[in-house]
């Protein structure tokens, strides 16, 4: 009952916050207008989410409480303060930075309305019927971009076949001009059926810093209260109606079509999307054959699928995708819905010429699937598991055969130091590696040694929050990729204690002087980064872009300026927590330097 | 309805207890604390459990009770550092992680290394350094799961005698053991012990037990037999009268502390170590006073 008094008075503020129009997107209704319809029928519950069961990526480390996804779950501990606190839940990244332009081209056929970046799936102890969804911003409002109720229950003994996913609201990613904490009640659509699964997709591309959430509550009601004339905007868009009703027609005239060169209708139908294009080909035999076409599946993306794809799907898509090229599958296949033997026997048929392999959160797959992969697509060249977080370690060892391999994401993977070893061996051409948070990997000075020796042609390399890197392994690593344009150290917590010495680290100096090339540099939360450094990333970096040196005691605001000046090319500088630059030193220097984006955190 | 199955389960819990003479029911600690800050007026305008540069939590969660003092190496001011960042920090992470459950009741070792894990995984750089005791009763075994790093500690009393104590970890006079985050490059010349080098104990508690959980300030200003003479005003287990004998017993430490003639303990141990000292150790005193009752819902 407390609760929900809270809540209501939670709904109550942000009502008059709305009212004073410091929110003015009309999608955001106040909870208040759904509540009279129903609270006369049925008393209404409110739930904290019980507990986290999947997401896409979260800024702290494996098995800590800071900063980590499993901030959601439970009561508000930050709301109604604002700022970056440790017990929120937070995503690895926010705005434009991370995007790899030159590794990761995005897909055609996206459709426009797919916004989502990454997930977060809570569960409820009691299924309702949702009426009501808050989510409490505790920092930088307004990523998400979808929220969705699912009719699966996971706490139940016996799970249905069918499950269904629904979306109950939908926007755009928005730009919130304050970072303050709010209480983002959209109004829902009613779904048909009870609930306590719910997923977030959040987008932060727009926003200025990380996005942070610190609960979620569902409101709802136990039993169906009126016949609800459920608005589904998502029809099951499954691919896999093959017609055969046209077949009797065959010699019908298709009229101007006919007049049309078969490249241009190709051209025409390669704006459409997946589902779109599936239903065409279902309206005659002429456009069957051109919605048919191979060369209209070199690349394809399920990802904004994901909840409508299955084997079947697959079966059917499999004799479309002869020259299948690049093939994004993330985030698809959950709970049953893509069976690892079904995967593979898609990727036996239509793997062979696959450049690109997408499978982040993927938790359908297994050993054999890897190992099918590792024998099928023998000329891929970019596989990304990111987040593949189920995935057993020994299967990570097949990948050592894709010897073309030239990038590769093993972000929050159980891969372990074996597997890792002999991937660096064999793929030579790896250009893009991502190892962040690989928590089974040991001694990552072993690997950053093999990486110097075999990967010389190294481009980037993220090594977020990998805890056994030291400064040996760090010097080592520079000695040997020297065409680095890409180093994420962030949180790398052995590279700032030890072997220190008095006046700052010298192995960062050694490996700015030997990375010219470097674009961007993630030295988040090495506490030793110290203004010497900075002198010599800014002597010898002029290629800078980004820099992130956030939590360091050490650097004043003079080295910081020297920096700004000798690096023209700099657009993010993170100088958050560095106890020596104050608000104003930042103010100052961003109207110095106005290209320059300085981002300076706080926590009260 | 509700209320009538709770009832039930009190009168059939209260029934089996009665019958089988092996203790069946829970125990719970029922904990008041109270402290002064070295500095007045700083003590005043901290928020929450937090006497000048102590800190302290009271915590609990379904299977256990947990409490925890903590203590601020003051010798980082020197260095612009408020040692208070330090000792509350660690202890809202304790308390927050008692909450959430991450924790086994009989490994308060778990919390304190779990702890100061998350203090080096905040974006905040954290400095400084604190001593730090943490005390779990595990309601079903009646066994309370101690573990102390440094001179803050707790006594166990039992019909008017301590029958358990904790033992002092000191590298050297008035030097204790602490978890400390030192500056980078003076991670040699820092003192910093690991959560593992805490003194661990285990022991069985009765209904009535008393557990005083204090900071340095209260050990060095106030002998045993004083306590005891404190304690002995302790005469049931609900809140206020604890809360009462816990704020007697800091503020009878707090008035000795001050007082120039007054042959401490900590004055005593000094002479011991060849120092002529004499009087009390102004120091900031946190008292958490607890009783052992039975756990109702």
């Amino acid at each position: 009952m407390l609760t929900l008094l809270g809540v209501c008075s939670f709904v109550f503020v942000h009502w008059r916050r709305c009212r004073s129009g410091s929110l003015n997107d009309a999608a955001f209704h106040c909870g208040s207008t759904a509540l009279p319809i129903v609270t006369k029928m049925e008393a209404e519950l409110d739930q904290y989410a019980k507990e986290v069961l999947d997401f896409s990526s979260h800024y702290g480390s494996e098995g800590s409480m800071s900063y980590t996804m499993w901030n959601a779950a439970g009561a508000p501990s930050v709301f109604p303060s604002s700022g970056d606190f440790t017990h929120t839940a937070v995503f690895r990244t926010y705005g434009h930075w991370w995007e790899d332009e030159h590794a990761k081209q995005s897909f055609s056929r996206t459709p426009r309305s797919f916004h989502s970046r990454d997930f977060l799936e809570v569960a409820f102890e009691e299924q309702v019927f949702p009426t009501a969804i808050t989510v409490l911003e505790t920092y930088h409002p307004g990523a998400i971009a979808q929220i969705l109720a699912c009719s699966f229950n996971p706490y139940a003994e016996n799970h249905p076949t069918d499950i269904r996913w629904e979306v109950l609201w939908a926007g755009e990613p928005t730009k919130v001009a304050s970072p303050q904490a709010r209480l983002f009640c959209p109004a829902i659509r009613q779904v048909s059926f009870a609930t306590n699964l719910l997923r977030l997709e959040v987008n932060s591309s727009l926003l200025d810093y990380y996005t942070e959430l610190d609960a979620i509550v569902l409101r709802g009601v136990r039993n169906h209260v009126s016949s609800i004339t459920t608005p589904l905007i998502i029809a099951n868009t499954t691919p896999n109606k093959d017609s055969d009703v046209l077949s009797k027609d065959v010699n019908m005239s298709n009229g101007y079509f006919d007049k049309l060169p078969y490249e241009l209708i190709q051209l025409i139908v390669s704006h459409l999307a997946v589902p779109d294009l599936c239903r065409l080909a279902q309206s005659c035999k002429l456009l069957q054959r051109h919605c048919y076409d191979p060369l209209q599946y070199i690349q394809l993306s399920l990802q904004p699928y994901w909840f409508s794809l299955n084997d079947l799907s697959l079966v059917h898509l499999q004799s479309r995708c002869a020259v299948l090229q690049r093939l994004n599958m993330s985030w698809t296949g959950n709970r049953g819905a893509v069976t690892a033997s079904g995967f593979c026997s898609f990727i036996k048929a239509c793997g062979a010429t696959l450049v690109c392999l997408e499978l982040s959160c993927c938790h359908f797959l297994n050993e054999v699937c890897l190992e099918v992969i590792a024998q099928t697509c023998v000329s891929l060249q970019e596989l990304d598991l990111a987040s593949c977080d189920r995935l057993e370690p020994q299967a990570f060892n097949h990948i050592a055969k894709l010897a073309r391999l030239r990038r590769l994401v093993l972000y929050r993977t159980k891969i372990e130091q074996t597997a890792i070893l002999s991937i660096l061996t064999f793929c030579t051409e790896l250009r893009h590696l991502n190892l962040g948070s690989c928590v089974m990997i040991e001694d990552y000075d072993v690997v950053v040694s093999v990486l110097s020796a075999r990967c010389r042609s190294l481009v980037s390399l993220d090594l977020w929050r990998c805890r056994s890197l030291s400064e040996r392994g760090l010097a080592e690593l520079v000695s040997g990729c020297g065409v680095l344009e890409e180093l994420d150290l962030g949180w790398s917590s052995a590279l700032h204690s030890g072997s220190a010495l008095h006046g700052g680290s010298a192995s960062f100096r050694h490996a700015a002087r030997r990375l010219s090339r470097l674009r961007r540099l993630y030295l988040t939360a090495n506490r030793n980064i110290c203004d010497a450094d900075l002198e010599h990333i800014a002597t010898h970096c002029p290629a800078l872009e980004h820099l992130d040196i956030l939590g360091t005691r050490l650097v004043s605001p003079a080295a910081l300026r020297r920096l700004l000046q000798s690096c023209p090319r700099l657009r993010l500088l993170d100088v958050s927590f560095c106890s020596q630059i104050d608000m104003r030193t930042v103010q100052e220097l961003s109207t110095l330097f106005p290209n320059v984006s300085i981002k300076k955190s706080f926590t009260q | 309805m509700l209320s009538v199955l709770s009832y039930g389960r009190i009168v059939a819990r209260a029934v089996l207890g009665g019958l089988s003479q092996t203790d069946g029911r829970d125990y719970k600690l029922v904990t008041a604390s109270c402290g002064f800050g070295k500095d007045f007026r700083k003590g005043i305008l901290k928020k929450g459990m937090c006497y000048g540069d102590d800190a302290c939590f009271i915590a609990r969660h379904r299977s256990a009770d947990v409490l925890g003092v903590a203590d601020g190496v003051g010798g980082w001011r020197d260095y612009g550092v408020d040692p208070s960042q330090f000792s509350e920090t660690l202890m809202r992470t304790c308390e927050r992680l008692v909450k959430e459950g991450r924790f086994t009741p009989s490994s308060p070792v778990g919390i304190l290394t779990s702890a100061y894990y998350e203090l080096l995984q905040n974006k905040v750089p954290l400095l400084g350094s604190s001593t730090a005791c943490i005390v779990v009763l595990d309601r079903r075994s009646h066994q309370i799961h101690a573990c102390n790093l440094g001179d803050s500690g707790f006594l166990v009393v039992r019909g008017g005698e301590v029958i358990h104590r904790s033992d002092e970890q000191q590298h050297y006079f008035n030097t204790p053991f602490q978890l400390s985050i030192a500056p980078p490059g003076a991670e040699g010349s820092v003192l910093s012990d690991s959560p593992e080098m805490a003194d661990k104990s285990s022991f069985d508690v009765q209904l009535g037990d008393i557990i005083l959980t204090a900071t340095d300030g209260l050990f060095d200003n106030m002998p045993d037999y004083m306590i005891l003479q404190e304690l002995k005003k302790l005469k049931n287990t609900n809140y206020d009268s604890v809360q009462q004998t816990a704020r007697s017993i800091a503020e009878q430490a707090h008035e000795l502390a001050y007082d120039p003639n007054y042959m401490s303990p900590f004055a005593q141990f000094a002479c011991d170590n060849g120092l002529n000292v004499r009087g009390g150790k102004p120091d900031d005193i946190t008292v958490l006073l607890s009783i052992v009752a039975e756990y109702t819902d």
